[in-house]
């Protein structure tokens, strides 16, 4: 079964203008910018920084962080494939899988990655153990698992601290597994929250992984991990002296929604081309739905080279992007760039087979993102 | 690149390693068998843009009423091109220079079609009904409530959720990248962790541009896999 990772490849040095679109563009300055702050910000703390590869899927972006400084030196993943590819890159000396993972193939391999490189993987029910402790015997692996805690997602993760210290202990008891701590996820609910709210709202539910590490403590078992926070609660995580480490991904390229994050920068682009003007106020662009994606809403245009401002995107579909000025006049003529930014950054990168790096107006390098489409 | 786990010819579909992009292949065949009926006697282009698969593109063109295919993009037409197909429509005007100078070099081998020439395009009726993701509840975290592993990343939300094949009153959300999570009434208990099950996407073409591959299925089992060249091919 072979598949070539298609699209094209520009050569290194080729100004931005001159680029086939529609094309990813990543501002490499913006993108070290919010991995410095990240690790700036951490370097005289004790908590560490869990790169999230699912908002990248490129091992070359991961070294990047790595070397930045503050990591735990490995990464967190959703799927095992994802894992399995970023296990490969010579940085990554450990991988949290922050999912519950089932299926008797999908355990093997799991089992198999945490024999070349120090797994965890997160469960939220007892058949889990079970399922996984047979699976790292018959590979004769041994495999770290964390609980997840449910602290408002309601995806997976316990829903009580009696069930979080129950599957705690169980997983104790398990031939072949490692019981290494507690996670969670979390996303803010109020939208565009202050910073006031934000810190609040963080800290509320981290609160409930640390209620259950508590509890998990109190039996006398040794909590090594507390993995929880994102990049809206980076800061918060951070004054919290039970959490071990913080999983971070969106602040890599950023997304419109998380603009109140004003410490970090814009760094991932959609450039596109106007192909068509059907009318003196229209303009078609060459940006696919599938190029960008849109589940939390169409994209937010920004000029290339030049203010954009009254043009709106009015539709977006498998053809392209339609733009519309309030104005009598649309400025954007065809063969005219523009440029969009995303509403949800992971599902726009994991469109993309390589991202291309951008420096002074240039190609300065092309970074691969071999995890795209791992789903499994 | 997506790495599914190899399965033989002949393998059980629930076998195959979830989330996978499954086409029922003889629903497949019966679509295009009914084009010649819909298209009037009239000749048309299928729009391979939507599946994005030669494999797929080269069972439509078999049929006599199909003299070619529809893409967006040069990019789109050299995979097709390079796959064998030898009459191609790009849809998207040509505005750079490259692309207008790639159009020109792959028009040198094969019929290549830039403005309308009065054969109709075919639509997503094509491939209706025969395209399915499958799934593998992860959690059943509360009553009512279980997760699997098929998420936006596997099946999309740009138009939409998908349903439950066989239990279309439920209720299922592409809510997360990673997660699916399908709702019910919390003393129901139709779900369990490791079950399989089915999921009718929304949009075909979205489905089609994010996974790699896709699996033709006849009857149950595994009939053939089939990379989705032309995904990603955007310029």
């Amino acid at each position: 079964m072979a598949n070539q990772r298609p699209g094209r490849v520009p050569m290194i040095g080729t100004p931005v203008q001159d680029l086939d679109t529609p094309a990813l563009l990543i501002d490499l300055a913006a993108m070290e910018r919010n991995i410095g702050v990240i690790a700036s910000h951490y370097a005289d703390k004790t908590i560490r920084v869990r790169p999230h590869g699912k908002n990248h899927k490129s091992p070359q972006v991961l070294a990047m962080q790595i070397a930045a400084g503050s990591t735990v030196g490995g990464v967190c993943a959703a799927k095992v494939s994802e894992a399995e590819v970023f296990a490969g890159a010579p940085a990554c000396g450990n991988v949290l899988i922050a999912n519950q993972i089932v299926g008797a193939d999908k355990i093997r391999r799991l089992a198999s990655l945490a024999k070349r490189v120090q797994t965890m993987v997160a469960v939220d029910s007892l058949r889990q153990v079970e399922l996984l402790a047979a699976g790292a015997r018959e590979a004769d692996a041994e495999l770290g698992v964390v609980v997840e805690i449910d602290t408002m997602m309601r995806r997976g993760g316990t829903r009580s601290v009696a069930d979080a210290v129950a599957l705690a202990v169980a997983i104790d008891g398990a031939p072949n597994l490692r019981f290494m701590g507690v996670m969670s996820h979390q996303v803010p609910t109020i939208r565009s929250p202050n910073r006031e709210q934000r810190l609040a709202e963080g800290r509320r539910m981290m609160a409930g992984v640390i209620e259950a590490k508590q509890a998990i403590e109190a039996t006398g078992l040794e909590v090594a991990v507390v993995s929880t926070g994102e990049s809206w609660t980076y800061d918060v995580a951070a004054t919290l002296p039970e959490v071990t480490e913080i999983e971070a991904g969106t602040y890599i390229v950023m997304e419109v929604p998380y603009a109140y994050m004003t410490e970090f920068r814009f760094a991932a682009r959609v450039m596109g081309r106007v192909v068509e003007c059907p009318d003196a106020r229209t303009a078609i662009g060459d940006v696919p739905i599938d190029a960008i994606g849109a589940p939390n809403g169409l994209p937010t245009l920004e000029g290339a080279g030049r203010s954009l401002d009254g043009i709106k995107v009015t539709r977006l579909d498998h053809h392209g992007i339609e733009l519309a000025s309030t104005d009598e006049e649309m400025p954007l003529q065809v063969g005219d760039r523009f440029y969009l930014l995303t509403h949800q950054q992971d599902v726009t990168m994991n469109r993309w087979e390589r991202f291309l790096g951008i420096r002074n107006g240039v190609v300065e390098t092309v970074i691969e993102a071999p995890a795209r489409g791992c789903v499994h | 690149m997506q790495r599914p786990i190899e399965k033989p010819v002949g393998a059980r579909v629930e076998e195959l390693d979830t989330p996978a992009l499954l086409v029922d292949l003889p629903r497949l065949q019966a679509n295009v068998a009914a084009i010649g009926a819909s298209a009037g006697g009239g000749l048309i282009r299928t729009a391979a843009w939507i599946h994005k698969t030669p494999a797929i593109a080269h069972i439509e063109v078999a049929n006599e009423n199909v003299i070619g295919i529809a893409v967006r993009g040069v990019a789109e037409a050299e995979v097709f091109a390079a796959a064998g197909c030898d009459d191609i429509r790009i849809l998207r005007p040509l505005v750079t220079a490259s692309a207008k100078r790639r159009a020109a070099k792959l028009a040198e081998s094969i019929r290549v079609v830039i403005e309308d020439d009065g054969i109709a395009v075919g639509d997503e009726r094509m491939l209706a009904e025969s395209i399915a993701v499958s799934a593998r509840v992860t959690s059943v975290p509360e009553p009512g409530r279980a997760i699997h592993d098929c998420g936006q990343k596997a099946i999309g939300r740009d138009f939409g959720d998908p349903q439950v094949v066989g239990n279309e009153q439920l209720q299922a959300r592409a809510s997360s990248a990673e997660h699916g999570v399908i709702t019910y009434p919390t003393d129901e208990h139709p779900f369990a962790i490791g079950d399989w099950l089915r999921l009718r996407p929304a949009d075909i073409a979205t489905v089609f541009a994010l996974h790699d591959f896709a699996f033709a299925i006849d009857d149950g089992r595994l009939a053939a896999t089939w990379p989705i060249s032309a995904r990603g091919a955007f310029q």
